[in-house]
């Protein structure tokens, strides 16, 4: 991690300037990409004249713990319902999806079939077309079957990623094939030999791909607005865009519920980050 | 290539039923998921499906001739242009300045990299929230408003206005601040690839720390690296919706501005219009103009190839 | 803390023909699947509702509901954008039997989406308003029993107005300049929806000069871009001349900017009146949309949602009989609904009889700008896409400073395929 030239580099008086330089540029950065969390944490817990006050406070004058308790016994804002569902279609797609691209990709990097590049062809023709655009289509399909404003319709369509599989796929292929065969020797089949041995020494791989999967399940938007219908089937994301943009409540109410929203990922944040670099790096640069 | 060794240990075995178990149950759902919808779209866009997603009266192209000549419609790709015309270079610079900088840090190196990557646990939703009801909203206890007001400026209806359009800086800023992080990511994982000897070879050689060493060597060898992070990005402004719905739309719906082509469609197809037969050509014109896009990037730029 | 009085719970709702409705929600939905289910045999009939803002409805018609002794009916109340929602889940199987909408379209009847209710009115049907009947009648055939009528005005300060030396505005020349008189540092002089009316206030700038969306007999154009160019230049003027109040975090329905001194006239509805008063004792005021020119008269929109039979319904004839039950013949659970959750006026003229509320102050003074001016904005003909080419034009004009009769040209000529494509 540490940079390889800036070895000896620092040590001259216009090197130090240029430190200087560079960690108030960094701070003032750093300042700029805080701001908006300063203001989640001051309007949620600063009192609604507070807020709207025609001066600016740097903070609130008394701080309003009460506006937590508040939002979650509010019975116009289903807040904990849509916390509940967030969890159950995040942590379901994450954990389905992962299973289900793992094991596509494994089949393809190392089970013979003589048509595994038709199938693998078929894969990646999807990567070529962004999810978002099909989102049309697939209302159809899900509504044809009955799924609208239900977890099914939310979680099902997000479990199937040509993308995820193909990660799992070109990580298959580097991983150490005398570890398999070893298991071979020993009478496992591909089924024993993929749990016993290939998923074990690769739980760092798909921890990072699935906090990453998780990310993008807990902050997906569109799928979930155009599915999730009725009250009962919003998350997160769909129940705060719909106070943004239709129904209005309470300002320090709201950007409560905007910290409870990101809550679950700056814990992701904080106690995974490690996975998280490296799923970004393994999902941007091989994509 | 891989498993040429495995077909001779299990030469006499049928390997198929293998290979199913393991891709059937996602082959299953990618075919149930994706390639149905896609047909029934292109299908679909042939028809005249107003209200309805099983018609019967075929219309041949003229939903696409309606939709190439539909003016709001070109006017949205018009605005996913300039907008990814502006957003693309301007996050490549600044996640690329971000990470060139953090790089280098002997000392809370790990802290600057936390805070600019923590914006990407943000969704666009919150984001937005933050954006219209505290930052750009237009009246007196908006921070930007409060800011301009120290200046004796007065206060800027941000998001309400379209002539200057000053809704872009609102979006611009938002998609900035929570996309720059997690591609400083990338490029500082790209650096961390580079062969510190190259660096050594070129100070022997009496290259200067600074814009020569970044020219000749740091930036030829993040050439995979920014081609990844301009496509990645080019594609995700193409998918644009989330902040640019969430801050424009209200409950009277869009306006006809800053409507990215993802939006139109989303009006078009899902809205009271449920007009199936224009969105869904509407989408067929917008996924072969990303498949194309993509092949072009890839032959121009050699995309796929590793610097390794 | 103190909060500011009358602001605690507020959800912003539309319909189709254009009405909102605000005020004090404090409803228990949420806290499950938000269904009501009753306990009656025979067949299961789902209904929707659209989410009204105000406290008690929501557990008033899942008690009507549960009452009813023929059909297992299970209510939906729908938060959030309800007319997209109900136009998607009209196409599946999975659409409600019973729904409400303000308005039956005839782009819906050709793609034959609702039931004939003619026959259930029987005799009751001369003791509807006509306007709201109106918009529900396509061909002389009823498609839905209006339920309880909505109405949008003008709130205005009275001390305000009269510190400043302005009068109440009576034409929109007098409003443009209160706007302005109105205006300082502090506050803006008048609030149309945060997007300068562009979205609100649909045909009242039409109806200000005498004319409409569509012609009497809903297949023609209503309206002409040179006649209507002036009025839209004005909202134009209005808008950058900086007495309008824009980006506040409520939009229109809400009256929040109104009573925190954001603004200090506000265009908003019958809903808003409770918390405004609540707010501001009786230092307010409301009246019409002014009239434009001459020609015009002073406008007060108005509309009401209407119950309606789904025609996909496997339960057509289950769904009409609860329909006719609850809306025809049980009036004290009619009255109960329009009079005992927030302002509103009844559809039915011998219940409005009843409507104590409605006989003083605000609430009193909005009945009659009903009577005298009240008229429905989206008529059956007027179809989504029709609105969004219209509502397209207003935004370019208001917001971005577009010409105005170009636009309302292109907004004609995309109405005009529309008609075509109806009526070929």
């Amino acid at each position: 991690m540490d940079g390889p030239h800036a070895v000896g580099y620092t040590r001259t008086a216009r090197g130090r300037v240029g430190a200087v330089a560079r960690y108030t540029a960094l701070g003032v950065a750093a300042l700029l990409f805080l701001l908006p969390f300063y203001l989640i944490v001051r309007n949620g817990l600063a009192s609604e004249a507070d807020i709207t006050a025609p001066s600016w406070t740097f903070f609130p004058t008394s701080i309003h713990w009460s506006n937590v308790t508040e939002l979650f016994r509010d019975p116009s804002v289903p807040m904990a319902r849509a916390l509940g569902n967030s969890a159950v279609v995040s942590v379901v797609q994450t954990v389905g999806q992962v299973a289900l691209s793992s094991m596509a990709g494994y089949g393809l990097a190392r089970i013979p079939f003589r048509y595994a590049n038709v199938v693998l062809g078929a894969i990646v023709a999807t990567l070529m077309i962004p999810a978002a655009v099909t989102f049309v289509p697939t209302f159809v399909v899900v509504s044809s079957l009955g799924w609208v404003s239900t977890l099914r319709g939310l979680i099902i369509p997000g479990l199937f990623s040509g993308f995820t599989a193909f990660l799992f796929r070109q990580y298959f292929l580097s991983f150490p094939k005398e570890l398999e065969e070893a298991a071979r020797v020993d009478g496992l089949g591909y089924w024993g030999a993929y749990w016993r041995i290939v998923v074990p020494n690769s739980l760092g791989f798909f921890a990072a791909i699935g906090v990453i999967t998780f990310l993008g399940a807990w902050n997906a938007f569109l799928w979930p607005l155009v599915i999730g219908q009725d009250e009962s089937s919003w998350t997160v994301q769909v129940a705060l865009s719909s106070f943004l943009t239709g129904q209005t409540i309470n300002l320090h109410e709201l950007f409560v519920a905007a910290a409870v929203a990101i809550l679950p990922l700056l814990l992701v944040f904080v106690f995974l980050q490690r996975y998280l670099v490296q799923g970004v790096a393994e999902s941007g640069i091989k994509g | 290539m891989n498993g040429r060794r495995l077909p001779k240990r299990h030469g006499k075995q049928r390997t198929w039923p293998a290979f199913w178990v393991f891709v059937g149950p996602f082959a299953i759902g990618l075919v149930l998921f994706t390639f149905v919808p896609i047909v029934w779209s292109a299908v679909l866009s042939f028809f005249d499906a107003h209200n309805t997603v099983t018609p019967s009266t075929f219309v041949g192209l003229d939903n696409y001739v309606d939709m190439l000549t539909n003016p709001d419609f070109l006017h949205s790709l018009l605005t996913f242009t300039v907008f990814a015309a502006f957003i693309v270079p301007t996050t490549v610079a600044i996640a690329l300045g971000l990470a060139l900088l953090v790089h280098r840090l002997r000392f809370a190196k790990a802290f600057f990299r936390s805070v600019f990557f923590l914006p990407a646990a943000c969704s666009y939703v919150v984001a937005a929230l933050i954006w219209k009801l505290s930052v750009f909203n237009g009246v007196r206890f908006g921070l930007a408003n409060t800011v301009l007001g120290l200046f004796g400026v007065d206060q800027v209806p941000w998001l309400s206005s379209a002539s200057p359009p000053w809704y872009w800086v609102a979006l611009v800023t938002l998609r900035l601040w929570l996309q720059v992080g997690f591609y400083m990511i990338l490029f500082l994982a790209g650096l961390q690839r580079i062969p510190t000897d190259l660096y050594e070879a070129a100070y022997v050689d009496g290259a200067k720390p600074g814009w020569q060493v970044f020219r000749h060597i740091t930036f030829p060898q993040l050439r995979a690296t920014t081609v990844a992070v301009v496509l990645l990005n080019l594609i995700a402004a193409y998918q644009a919706f989330d902040e640019f719905y969430n801050l424009m739309a209200s409950a009277r719906g869009y306006p006809p501005f800053a409507r990215p082509p993802l939006v139109y469609l989303y009006f078009t197809a899902l809205g009271s219009g449920q007009d199936f037969g224009h969105g869904s050509a509407g989408a067929v014109i917008l996924a072969l103009l990303i498949a194309i896009v993509t092949v072009l990037q890839a032959k121009l730029f050699g995309f796929g190839r590793r610097e390794d | 803390m103190v909060k500011p009085s009358g602001y605690a719970r507020r959800s912003v709702l539309r319909g189709a023909a254009g009405i909102a409705v605000a005020g004090a929600l404090a409803t228990a939905c949420g806290s499950n699947t938000g269904r009501g289910s009753s306990g009656g045999d025979g067949p299961t009939i789902k209904q929707w509702y659209h989410q009204y803002g105000e406290a008690g409805v929501e557990q008033a018609v899942k008690r009507y509901a549960k009452a009813y002794p023929k059909a297992d009916v299970q209510v939906q109340w729908t938060a959030g954008d309800y007319d997209t929602k109900l136009a998607t889940s009209l196409l599946g199987k999975d659409g409600p039997d019973v729904f409400e909408q303000s308005v039956a379209r005839v782009d819906q009847l050709k793609a034959k989406q609702l039931v004939d209710l003619t026959d259930v009115f029987g005799d009751a049907k001369d003791d509807f308003t006509p306007a709201v009947l109106d918009a529900q009648t396509v061909d002389g055939k009823i498609y839905g029993v209006p339920q309880a009528i909505d109405m949008q005005m003008l709130f205005y300060r009275k001390s305000w107005l009269e510190k400043a030396g302005v009068a109440v505005p009576t034409t929109l020349d007098e409003l443009v300049a209160a706007a302005k008189k109105l205006t300082n540092k502090k506050v803006k002089g008048l609030f149309l929806g945060n997007d300068g009316g562009a979205g609100v206030l649909g045909a009242v700038p039409l109806w200000s000069i005498g004319q409409n969306y569509l012609t009497d007999d809903q297949k023609k154009v209503g309206f002409d871009a040179a006649g209507a160019a002036p009025v839209f230049a004005t909202l134009r003027k209005l808008y950058t001349s900086g007495s309008l109040l824009l980006g506040a975090p409520a939009d229109w329905s809400d009256p929040s900017a109104f009573t925190q001194g954001l603004t200090a006239m506000q265009w908003s509805g019958l809903w808003a009146v409770p918390v405004v008063q609540k707010a501001l004792g009786s230092d307010f005021g409301v009246v019409a949309w002014p009239k434009g020119d001459a020609k015009g008269a002073p406008s007060v929109p108005i509309g009401a949602y209407g119950s309606t039979v789904n025609a996909k319904s496997g339960n057509v004839d289950a769904a009409k009989a609860y329909v006719k039950w609850l809306w025809i013949d049980k009036t004290d659970y009619q009255q109960d609904f329009d009079l005992s959750y927030g302002f509103h006026i009844p559809a039915r003229k011998s219940i409005a009889a009843k409507a104590d509320k409605l006989k003083s102050g605000a609430g009193a003074d909005a009945v009659k700008l009903v009577q005298q001016y009240g008229k429905v904005q989206a008529t059956p003909g007027w179809t989504a896409t029709m609105n969004t080419a219209y509502t397209d034009a207003l935004n370019n004009i208001i917001r971005k400073g577009s010409n105005p009769s170009a636009e309302l040209k292109t907004a004609i000529t995309k109405i005009n395929k529309e008609l075509t494509t109806l009526y070929k």
